[in-house]
């Protein structure tokens, strides 16, 4: 099969080095995105108010700016990256794509058409998790019900019901939305992704569809390399291929759907972070879906830390950071890469 | 001062004389249109037109409105013809209008104009447009006397409240939501302005413009003592939003009749803008 050939098996020269200098980065950028922020905090107060905070004293000040809206900003936006990060990798091994993201299965249709129901019908913003989580996982799951083919799950046939679905989704949603006109900035924001109101009871609530997703994503790791043979050769090595791929997509669309709900639709981290890993590390799921966990995490910190002060004190969306970042960095790998 | 002004006011008014037509303006799209008679059968697509064209005792000229006006309730017996993203052409010319008035925004001009109905767009977006708009109305539908006499009322409605505000003490500090994204509103906006001539000291800085999307960083770290927008459960579930003293003192308001007048730049603005005041000074009008 041609697309096992853009998985090319080459391991990094040295994996040690490119690994060192992601932890690097991702302490330098969580420390950075810790530090900035629209209010100016010296990096001593800032030290001071983490102190604060851990130690249950009473926040005064820039104590609650550091403690209370920085801090779990950065940590749910390392979570949701870490979360798009990993499932993208899944969801490019799993269909031997490299077009494949998180958002392939209607993931994102769905999550968008909660979020509008709840907009749309003036609901309190504290339902929107659950709307969106909701409607992500039903559009997974009617996808994956139309792709069955009995026993099997052709892969061709799950992109193809994932697109449809979303697109039949994203049709509700538009006519809603004109339906609603004045509401449709709050849509537009959640479609283009915010991290603006993450607080500590968010990043707890993500954390257990982050752990249990992508935990078994790496569990899977090894059987998602075997199945970068081909699904004849894996099924003749004895892997349950069908029962694999609907595993994985299950997975990784919890991940996903649990990432969507608490902080829209970020485009772009899910697609170009397993490809930048790959270059470095190679295409060992084994390795490749931790690493783009850590890397997802931190590019989205990152790009969340623009989006946050390039304008400050006013935000550009997170989500146009990352695809004005991620877009041209993709076309630059595409461009690089040998076929 | 005042005195002066309704002096003036009132000089106007009697100066005020009949439109001459055909009328050749430019209107907020920058296209010229020419009436040729007094418009006598009247589509309005801008729920704050509609509200102007009645208040200058144009109601009877009107045949048919969007579906989002509401107000004055004789409007809402008339046929409605959709909205300005979704129009019903069809039902506009079954109408036979001899004009559309509609916004700047949407496309309904070309549809409109290439089946024989004489289209403009009349837009009033900030605290002056609606007097001036007023004024073009009043010479479109030649109700120039009434148009300027409302006008004349709506200042001197709007000064009185805007004098009681600007003898107050303190002036809150206050933030205005217009959405959980949060998108708030600058001090050169509509309802910027509206907040400051109700003696309310807007956090946000002129430099961001009218409609920025800002941090909540920004909320916490100006305190503010009144918060407009937001429910007051919504404001405390908010990360760090319970150390503001807007919400420690439970001065967070979400005002949806408020909000829905003050969303019409039209004749009810003195009304939206008393609305306003008492919220931000209500020792003032006990």
């Amino acid at each position: 099969m041609s697309a096992v050939k853009t998985f090319p098996r080459r391991a990094a020269s040295s994996p040690a080095l490119p690994t060192l200098f992601l932890l690097a980065a991702t302490l330098a950028t969580v420390l950075l995105a810790v530090g900035l922020g629209s209010v100016p905090i010296s990096p001593a107060d800032t030290l001071k108010a983490i102190g604060h905070g851990l130690s249950g004293a009473e926040l005064s000040g820039n104590d609650v700016i550091v403690w209370q809206l920085r801090l779990p900003r950065v940590a749910l936006g390392w979570l949701v990256g870490a979360a798009l990060g990993v499932s993208g990798g899944a969801f490019q091994g799993v269909f031997r794509n490299p077009l494949a993201d998180p958002y392939l299965m209607g993931v994102a249709s769905g999550a968008g058409l909660g979020a509008t129901l709840v907009i749309a019908l003036g609901l309190a913003t504290l339902w929107l998790p659950l709307f969106a989580l909701t409607g992500a996982m039903l559009s997974v799951f009617t996808a994956l019900l139309i792709a069955r083919e009995g026993n099997r799950l052709p892969p061709a046939r799950l992109i193809l019901a994932g697109v449809v679905v979303g697109s039949i989704l994203t049709a509700f949603t538009t006519y809603l939305l004109l339906q609603n006109a004045d509401r449709i900035r709050q849509v537009f924001a959640f479609t283009l992704g915010n991290l603006a109101f993450a607080g500590w009871p968010q990043v707890g609530r993500l954390l257990p569809y982050v752990l249990i997703g992508g935990g078994a994503l790496l569990l899977l790791a090894r059987a998602l390399n075997t199945l970068q043979l081909g699904d004849l050769t894996a099924r003749s090595l004895g892997l349950p291929v069908e029962r694999l791929r609907l595993l994985v997509i299950v997975a990784a669309s919890l991940c996903t759907a649990g990432a969507v709900s608490y902080a829209g639709i970020i485009g772009f981290i899910g697609l170009v972070t397993p490809h930048l890993v790959r270059r470095l590390w190679g295409a060992d799921h084994r390795i490749l879906l931790p690493i783009s966990a850590i890397a997802g995490g931190t590019l989205l910190v990152l790009s969340d830390l623009l989006a946050r002060t390039l304008t400050r004190p006013a935000e550009l969306p997170v989500g146009v950071v990352t695809t004005l970042l991620g877009g041209p960095f993709f076309l630059y790998l595409l461009r690089r890469q040998k076929t | 001062m005042y005195k002066l002004m309704f002096l003036s006011a009132a000089l106007l008014t009697t100066a005020a004389h009949a439109t001459a037509y055909p009328l050749t303006l430019t209107d907020d799209t920058g296209r010229k249109v020419t009436l040729k008679a007094e418009p006598l059968r009247i589509v309005s697509f801008l729920p704050s037109n509609t509200e102007t064209i009645c208040a200058i005792g144009g109601c009877d000229k009107l045949v048919g409105v969007d579906e989002y006006s509401d107000f004055p309730a004789s409007v809402t017996r008339l046929p409605k013809v959709g909205n300005l993203y979704q129009p019903n052409i069809e039902a506009v010319v079954a109408l036979k209008p001899d004009l559309v008035i509609v916004s700047k925004y949407g496309d309904l001009t070309a549809p409109l104009t290439n089946a024989g109905i004489n289209v403009l767009a009349v837009n009033p977006e900030t605290y002056e447009d609606v007097f001036s708009k007023t004024q073009l109305l009043g010479k479109i539908i030649n109700r120039q006397a009434q148009a300027t006499a409302l006008v004349t009322q709506m200042r001197r409605d709007i000064a009185r409240v805007e004098i009681l505000a600007k003898n107050a003490v303190k002036k809150p500090t206050a933030y205005y939501e217009i959405d959980p994204t949060p998108y708030t509103v600058g001090p050169n906006s509509f309802v910027g302005v509206l907040l400051s001539k109700a003696g309310g000291a807007n956090i946000i800085p002129a430099a961001l413009g009218d409609f920025p999307k800002i941090s909540p960083e920004l909320v916490v770290k100006s305190a503010p003592q009144l918060i407009f927008g937001v429910d007051l459960a919504t404001a405390k579930a908010r990360p760090g939003w319970n150390t503001i003293p807007a919400v420690k003192s439970g001065r967070v308001i979400k005002d949806d009749a408020l909000d829905h007048i003050l969303s019409r730049p039209g004749p009810r603005l003195p009304q939206a803008f008393l609305g306003l005041a008492k919220l931000v000074h209500p020792e003032l009008f006990k």
